[in-house]
């Protein structure tokens, strides 16, 4: 049955000795999207990323590229219609920057006029000639984009592209990942530990904790999870979540607080006539706002470093 | 054949064959010197004693030429991590066979250069005659497969570890290792001892005369199994070398 994902991951793991860095990942990420692959540092995010580029083997699971389960023998076709850059940039720090790109051009097979036109898109046309060692850390992660720009793929892999680049850099990049599904009509999956980061640039978010998939949808879905919601410390806990339930109110109790959702001010101001009839005291009406951060440390645990 | 262009893409501004040249220039600085202003005695046995001094000055030198050879053409994939990028773009193991012959194609071109020089040493030096060509061509093919298997060994160190002290401590190593083997017997089954094996002319010194008499060696059948050692460490380090490098993850 033909998948509607352009990349799709089903229980994929790997193990390395006892730690088993990716847990049963079930990745999907749809086409003309920009997927973000979040999750704090060492959670698994390259691990995954690579073994989706053959850079690693599975443990366990399979990956769909395009459509097509990923064997030894089709794995350099279905490769050739994408394109990356995994953890740093690869150079050769002795030969300049067009240099670079002509042996990337020589090995993908595409056109040489695609060289002048990525050193264009990533800004580097001007130190084309320059030796890559003489390049700043920033250039050198332009160069990397280039590289994986070459050929214009259907699917380009980015992990941390924004990593090394100064804060003008960083809103170029995003700006940069952001229009390549409208210009060029690809598909990009690129990865962060930075929350900020893919809520700027991503349509669907994957969050990764721990090697396994904590969290998978639109950024939609994930924004939804931040709504507001009104707060309520009574004095009877219990009873008044029963009275809430009896209105037909979708009320919970976290600690010692009934969370509800938001509604208008007379409404609160009924139901809060309607507990005070009843003998419960009210000490303290909330308004709450979780902000996405809080969702993600919620999803990732707080003892992630972020 | 696109793979081993961009091979020699890579290598540009790596002065890769200057530094052979100058290695090689030792070599010939060595044979300039060893037989310099022979008598007529030694101008008969001229073209058979050059076929006897190359091979132990190969056992010396060639492990750390092609240390250097080989780790030269890996280190840049290295400092660059290129390996990530490239292995998306083909098959490891054609990444390794493209690095195999483009060092080949190295020692092709070295090897030529060190037989034209001893040719045209010897005619400079007016040896008797002319070489005997079945003999040169022999000791050329022969010092063409000890280069390869020594160079498929270091490739196979280069490639797999990043700090390339390791395979050029690997090179010194044999060079050592092949002096030592020198002194033991005029063949092995080591890749170290190949050019010994390999050595198309040999000694006899008779001590009452103090006279040395060079002759063109004809192989026992052990020596015999030494030469055809040479050709089978090509075949295992190549293999061992592309199935590594394969299996390695990025």
């Amino acid at each position: 049955m033909p998948t509607p994902y352009l990349v799709e991951t089903h229980n994929l793991t790997k193990q390395y000795g006892k730690n088993r860095c990716v847990n049963a990942v079930n990745m999907h990420v749809p086409p003309g999207a920009v997927y973000g692959f979040l999750g704090p540092n060492g959670a698994g995010k390259s691990t995954t990323l690579k073994m989706i580029l053959g850079l690693a083997r599975p443990t366990e699971g399979s990956i769909t590229l395009f459509g097509t389960p990923v064997s030894e023998k089709n794995r350099m076709k279905l490769l050739a219609q994408t394109g990356s850059l995994i953890e740093s940039p690869s150079y050769y720090g002795h030969l300049t920057g067009e240099e670079n790109l002509r042996i990337i051009q020589t090995l993908k097979g595409c056109s040489e006029k695609d060289i002048s036109e990525v050193l264009k898109i990533v800004r580097l046309s001007e130190a084309r000639g320059k030796l890559v060692n003489h390049y700043s850390l920033g250039m050198k992660q332009r160069l990397g984009l280039a590289a994986a720009l070459l050929g214009f793929p259907k699917l380009l892999i980015l992990d941390e592209p924004t990593n090394g680049l100064d804060p003008a850099g960083i809103q170029e990049m995003r700006e940069l990942v952001c229009s390549l599904p409208a210009a060029y009509g690809m598909t990009v999956l690129v990865s962060s530990h930075l929350l900020d980061e893919i809520d700027r640039m991503a349509d669907y978010v994957g969050i990764i904790r721990k090697g396994g998939l904590i969290w998978q949808d639109s950024l939609e879905s994930l924004h939804a999870r931040s709504k507001e919601q009104i707060a309520l410390r009574v004095s009877h806990t219990a009873i008044a979540l029963d009275l809430l339930r009896q209105n037909g109110i979708e009320a919970a109790q976290e600690e010692e607080y009934l969370l509800l959702p938001m509604m208008d001010d007379a409404y609160v101001a009924n139901l809060c006539r309607q507990l005070v009839a009843q003998n419960i005291s009210l000490y303290r009406i909330e308004k709450r706002e979780k902000s996405l951060e809080d969702i993600f440390l919620s999803l990732t645990g707080k003892e992630s470093s972020l | 054949m696109i793979t081993l262009r961009t091979e020699f893409k890579k290598i540009k501004r790596k002065k890769i064959g200057l530094t052979m040249c100058a290695l090689i220039g030792i070599q010939f600085a060595w044979l300039l010197w060893s037989g310099a202003r022979p008598d007529e005695k030694e101008k008969l046995q001229g073209w058979i004693e050059m076929l006897y001094s190359l091979p132990p000055i190969s056992v010396i030198m060639m492990p750390t030429v092609m240390s250097v050879l080989a780790s030269r053409l890996a280190d840049a994939e290295h400092k660059g991590s290129t390996y990530k990028l490239l292995n998306t773009l083909r098959r490891p193991g054609a990444l390794y066979h493209a690095k195999a012959v483009c060092g080949a194609l190295f020692i092709l071109g070295i090897s030529i250069a060190q037989f034209l020089f001893i040719i045209a040493l010897g005619y400079a030096r007016g040896y008797a005659g002319h070489p005997e060509w079945k003999r040169y061509a022999a000791a050329f093919l022969l010092h063409l497969a000890c280069c390869l298997s020594l160079y498929l060994l270091q490739l196979l160190l280069s490639m797999l570890f990043f700090n390339q002290m390791i395979p050029l401590v690997a090179g010194l190593g044999g060079s050592m290792l092949g002096l030592i083997l020198m002194y033991i017997k005029m063949y092995s089954f080591l890749p170290w001892g190949g050019f010994l094996s390999a050595a198309q002319a040999a000694m006899d010194w008779n001590p009452e005369t103090r006279v040395i008499h060079f002759f063109y060696r004809q192989y026992s059948r052990v020596e015999l199994c030494a030469v055809s050692m040479i050709f089978i460490w090509i075949v295992v380090f190549y293999t061992a070398g592309r199935i590594l490098f394969s299996r390695k993850e990025c």
